[in-house]
Formats: C-alpha cells, structure tokens, sequence
C-alpha cells in the first residue's frame, strides 16, 4: 500500500452529479419513498391499511373499551338489531350478537392472513426465483417446471382437499393459501435476477471472490426488492379476497370465530330485511382491498425507474 | 525476459457452443506476464481478448467453457483447482476492472461498502475497518473528499470517479495481477487521459502486473511494455511494443497501424481502411483466417494456417509473409 495522496491525479474532477429534481440526489428507496408521499391518494390508502391493522391488533382492547361486546356472545334479545342503536353501533346480527365488534375481530383474521400469506409466498417465491435465476441450467429448469406445475393445478381443489385436512386457521389458511401463490413471486424474481444477472457488476462482484450465496442475497436480492415491495403491496388485497372468498364457501375461518367472509356467507339469507348485515362486511372486505390495490399501484409508480426522469 | 513468470497462459482454449455451431472464441492463445510489466492485449471486437481474460479468472457465462490448455499462476494451474479455491484467487491475486464503470457497480451499495467489499471477504475485516481502509484507498487513487464520497452512491458520482473506485476496488487486497478490460472505453478523452496516468501511477507504486486490453493503440504505445495481437480467437503477433509498432510483422498489425494517422507518419501517404469485415466466428477462412483481408496473402496463407513463430528480438508472428522474411513496410511499395 502507498501513503502518499496522489495529489497531481485530483485536478478537473470535483464535478458534482447534476441533482434531479429537488435538492440533492438521493438513493433510489428514499427517493421512491419521497415519490409516494408526493402521491396523496396512494398515501391515503396505505394509511387507512394501516389504520385497520391498529385497529385489527387493538381488537381486544376496542371490544372491551369501546364496544363493550365479546364477539361471539350471544343476545337473542338484540336479535337483527338495525345500527344506531344504543349498545349496538352496527346492529347486531341473526344470533344477536355485536356487528361492529365481530367486523373488528374479522379485521385480524383478514389482514392477518393477508399480510402472513404475503410473507410467506415472498420468502419461498424468492428462494426460489433467486436459487432459479442465479444458478440457471438444471436448477432452473427444475424449478421452474415446478412454479409450472404449481400455476397449473386448479387452486380451487386444492383449498377445498387442504380444508378437509386441516382445521382451518390464520396460519393454514396462510400457508394453504402461500402454497400456491409462491410461484408468482417466483416467476417475477426470476425474471428480475436473469436481468440483473448479466449487469456488469454482478461481473465485477464474481471478479472480487464472491461466493453464491453472497452474490444471490447481498448482490440480486437488494435489486429485486423494489418488485418484490411492489408485488407484496399488491398481493396483500388478492390474497384477503381468496381468503374472504373461502370463507364465504364454507372452507375457511368456521363460526363462531368473525370474519368478513363468514359474515358474509352467513347472513346471504337475511338480506332481503337486514341487509346492513350483508352490506357492512362486504363493505369492509371491499374498501380493504381496493385500498391495498390503490397503495399497490402508488408503490409500484414511486419504485418505476422510468417514470423516475419525469 | 523468462525468469519466472507471474501468470502464464499456455494453449488456452475457449468454446461457445452456439446453434450455428461452436465458436472458437479462444484458439491456442499462450503468452506470459512477469512481475511488475504492463502486456497490452489489442484487437477488433469479438478477437477473443475479454474471453481471454475471463477464462484466465474463471468469469466465463456459461455456454462458454475452458477446452483445453493451462492457466499458470505462480505455478499453480487456475484451470484445474476447485471453485471455493479459485475464489481466494480473484480478488485477492488477480483482480479486474472493466469497461463500464457506469453499471459496474452495485447501485443500491454505497461506493465505500463496495471498495471495502474484497478487504470483508478475504481478509476478514469488519464493516467499520473496512469503510476505513476504503477512504484511505478513496485518497491514493485521487478521488476528491474521500471521507464524503465514500458515502455516496454509485450514481452521485460521475464516470471517472466511478472508474476510480472500480480501480480502488481492486487494489485493496494489492493483487499481484489487475486485469484492466478495456478500462477507459467508456470515458470522456480527458477522463481517459486521468484514468490511464492512475494506473500508471499503481504499477509505479503498487507493483502491480497489469493486462490491458483495448482496442486502442494508442492506449497500448502510452502504457505497455509488451504487446499482443489478436485476431479471431489467435494471437497473431507478439513482442515489444514499440518494435511491434515501428515494423509489425503481422499484415493485421500493420493494417491497423496504417488506418490510423500518426504524427510521424508521412502525411502524403493515404490512411489505408482495412478491407472487408472481421470473420464469422462460426465459418472462419480456411488456412490464415486473416487471409481474405490480407494485401499481401499468397497462395500458401489459403491453405495453411501459420503458427505463431520467434521472428528474433522477443519478436514473435504467425504469418508466412514475414516468416519467409519480408519486411511489411517496405513490401507496401509493391501495393496498388
């Protein structure tokens, strides 16, 4: 090594890179960030998905302190109560018992296998598409004939058989729901790591002594997490509607235990004079998922590069 | 010039099976580096210099693979140790630099995280001796501010600055041999001209071997000792640098030579464009495969392909022409 500073070699090039944009350039995530706070509908939304996740984990807290109802207690006396009612802010549902606490709780179930599926399809989908896209040939095309496979089996039967197998709950119904979804994430990763994999810099980290497992989650991992934040947003909505849509056939969360699908399913047949049963967790189940679809498309816009010059 | 040599390439072969059929990227291609020399590598695109190279690390992207020959490091041959083996080699006794300095760094990493990046994995050093050992490395290779720009990102620097770190990069563990491929291509002139005199300056002070490649001779005449020549998958001559200049004894040299202008030349004699185009590297020419584009092929050059011979004076050309002892500069009277 040399210690004398090369003086003569500094000359013309204290050039600074032209900032784009406002004030000084700044790395790419904090400048997405920047981007999607400018988006106020897109903000908007991913503050009301987390305002109902406050409100799904405070769920104990709120029944007990501001709607005083246990979820499945039962009250034949405030049977079909309509909303507005004393006691009953929501109504009350065929068996009497509280709406508002029941869509409270349902809120865990919904966000909560939302967000553990989407946790779940990324970790593997990633491990997957990375292991696929990094090492290629006989890796790849194993892989990906399974993500092939996978995609083609009928979803539908495989939640009904996985069903009947298991009781469902939060975690299977997440990992029943993740078992098929993976290959999704799978096949975005995989894309996104074959483009990264011939940018000269992966080149340059091989020349340097890196090893696979440096490479695959030091190197292409943190390039791929702009699509995977992306797809993750968007998931989140897709995934509450399966669930919400098994629910409703009767192959999800099972009564006595709130969920917007089950409500849902349950009340169909008092419609016609309670439709405020029918209304209030569809509802709930829709404003979720097209917030989640709104954040999702606000994210995606803050992280596209090509949208970045404008 | 043979004491021993610090990396020695002995009738290396590289082959990319295509659907057309395999490509010789790589034909018997030998030569030496000894310790401390500068060897430039020239020729057109596709030649075969960066495979060359990346054969010598091991980098090749598959299909591509290794067929035949040796790579001598201190000895030790690169082509038949095991992966995690030649990992502690790059990086460590060979390090690379390349061409884009635009897209050769990671560019979701800080620049100091990257330079530092050799010194975590080889040496053992943690983040915050690293990124120490980064700023020192920031200063001997003349980047303004280190301390500061060690937090930057790729992208808030500019070209020559990120050439610089790439180059910082590499010298942090002080390899032995830096492979330069085409180093400077993508660079302003003036950044060029500060980008050459760097690595200038490391061979003077870190004693670094260096390999050059580039399609520019006039990086090769400001910068290397040796020179080699290739064509098509070959090296086709060999020797000192200003002797391989002053009177090449391959007719691809002196093609290339004569299309370009020099100060020295006489400015009455026309720039000659070489002919044609370079082969298809799947359908080379039969014997010489510079034959078609030759000025002075004879019958011979159609059938047999020549070898790369001792010419004298470290001189070495595998051409029939100046084989049988013509001399290229004076033989051009006899052209049209």
């Amino acid at each position: 090594m040399i210690d004398q500073p090369v003086a003569d070699l500094q000359l013309a090039e204290v050039e600074r890179p032209s900032p784009r944009g406002r004030g000084k350039p700044r790395p790419y995530v904090s400048e997405s960030w920047l981007r999607l706070r400018e988006n106020r509908f897109g903000t908007a939304a991913g503050l009301l998905i987390l305002a109902l996740a406050v409100v799904a984990a405070a769920a104990p807290l709120l029944s007990g302190l501001v709607t005083h109802h246990d979820p499945t207690r039962q009250d034949l006396a405030a049977q079909f109560l309509p909303p507005g009612r004393a006691g009953y802010l929501l109504g009350a549902d065929e068996l009497g018992r509280d709406t508002l606490t029941r869509l409270i709780y349902g809120a865990r179930v919904s966000l909560g296998i939302g967000f553990l599926t989407v946790a779940i399809m990324l970790t593997v989908g990633s491990l997957v598409g990375l292991s696929a896209g990094h090492y290629g040939g006989v890796v790849d095309g194993l892989l990906m004939r399974l993500v092939d496979v996978v995609l083609a089996f009928p979803a539908v039967f495989l939640y009904i058989l996985m069903a009947m197998l298991f009781r469902p709950s939060v975690v299977t119904l997440s990992v029943i729901i993740a078992s098929v979804a993976w290959a999704n994430i799978a096949r975005l990763v995989r894309g996104e790591v074959l483009t990264l994999a011939n940018r000269d810099f992966m080149l340059a980290t091989r020349s340097l002594g890196a090893g696979n497992a440096r490479l695959m989650f030091r190197h292409l991992l943190p390039n791929a997490l702009p699509v995977l934040i992306v797809a993750a947003s968007l998931y989140v909505g897709q995934v509450i509607l399966i669930e919400a849509a098994l629910d409703f056939l009767g192959l999800g969360i099972q009564e006595p235990t709130a969920s917007w699908g089950n409500m849902l399913s349950n009340s169909q047949v008092y419609f016609v004079h309670s439709a405020w049963l029918v209304v209030l967790p569809g509802l709930c189940i829709f404003v979720t998922v097209l917030a989640t679809n709104i954040f999702g498309n606000a994210v995606r816009d803050a992280f596209d590069p090509r949208l970045r010059l404008k | 010039m043979s004491s021993a040599p610090l990396l020695e390439v002995r009738d290396l072969h590289t082959q990319f099976p295509t659907r057309d059929g395999v490509v010789n990227a790589v034909d018997g291609v030998s030569f030496q580096l000894q310790p401390h020399e500068t060897l430039g590598i020239v020729g057109e695109s596709g030649s075969g210099k960066s495979v060359t190279v990346l054969s010598v690390m091991r980098l090749l992207q598959p299909p591509g693979r290794i067929t035949g020959g040796q790579v001598l490091y201190r000895g030790r041959d690169l082509t038949r140790i095991s992966e995690p083996e030649m990992r502690e080699i790059r990086g460590q006794e060979i390090a690379m630099i390349f061409q884009d300095p635009m897209t050769s760094l990671n560019p979701v990493y800080r620049a100091g995280w990257q330079v530092g990046e050799p010194l975590r994995l080889h040496r053992g050093l943690d983040l915050r001796r690293s990124l120490q050992e980064a700023v020192g490395m920031f200063r001997k290779v003349g980047i303004p501010e280190p301390e500061e720009r060690v937090r930057a990102y790729p992208h808030e620097l500019s070209g020559g600055m990120r050439q610089r770190a790439m180059i910082a990069m590499g010298l942090t563990t002080a390899p032995s041999v830096l492979i330069a491929d085409e180093p400077t291509t993508a660079l302003d002139v003036t950044i060029q001209a500060q980008i050459l005199e760097l690595l200038k300056h490391v061979r003077a002070t870190f004693g670094t071997a260096t390999v050059l490649i580039t399609h520019n001779l006039g990086v090769v005449a400001g910068m290397c000792e040796r020179v080699l020549v290739m064509y098509a998958g070959r090296v086709v001559e060999e020797g000192p640098t200003d002797e391989v200049f002053s009177s090449p004894k391959h007719p691809y040299t002196w093609s290339l030579l004569r299309s370009l202008p020099r100060l020295d030349s006489d400015e009455r004699k026309p720039l000659r464009p070489i002919e044609g185009m370079p082969p298809d590297a799947t359908s080379l020419p039969s014997g010489c495969a510079f034959h078609p584009r030759c000025p002075f092929a004879v019958d011979r050059c159609l059938s047999e392909a020549p070898a790369l011979e001792p010419l004298g004076s470290g001189r070495l050309a595998a051409c029939w022409v100046t084989q049988s002892g013509k001399d290229l500069n004076q033989a051009e009277e006899t052209l049209g």
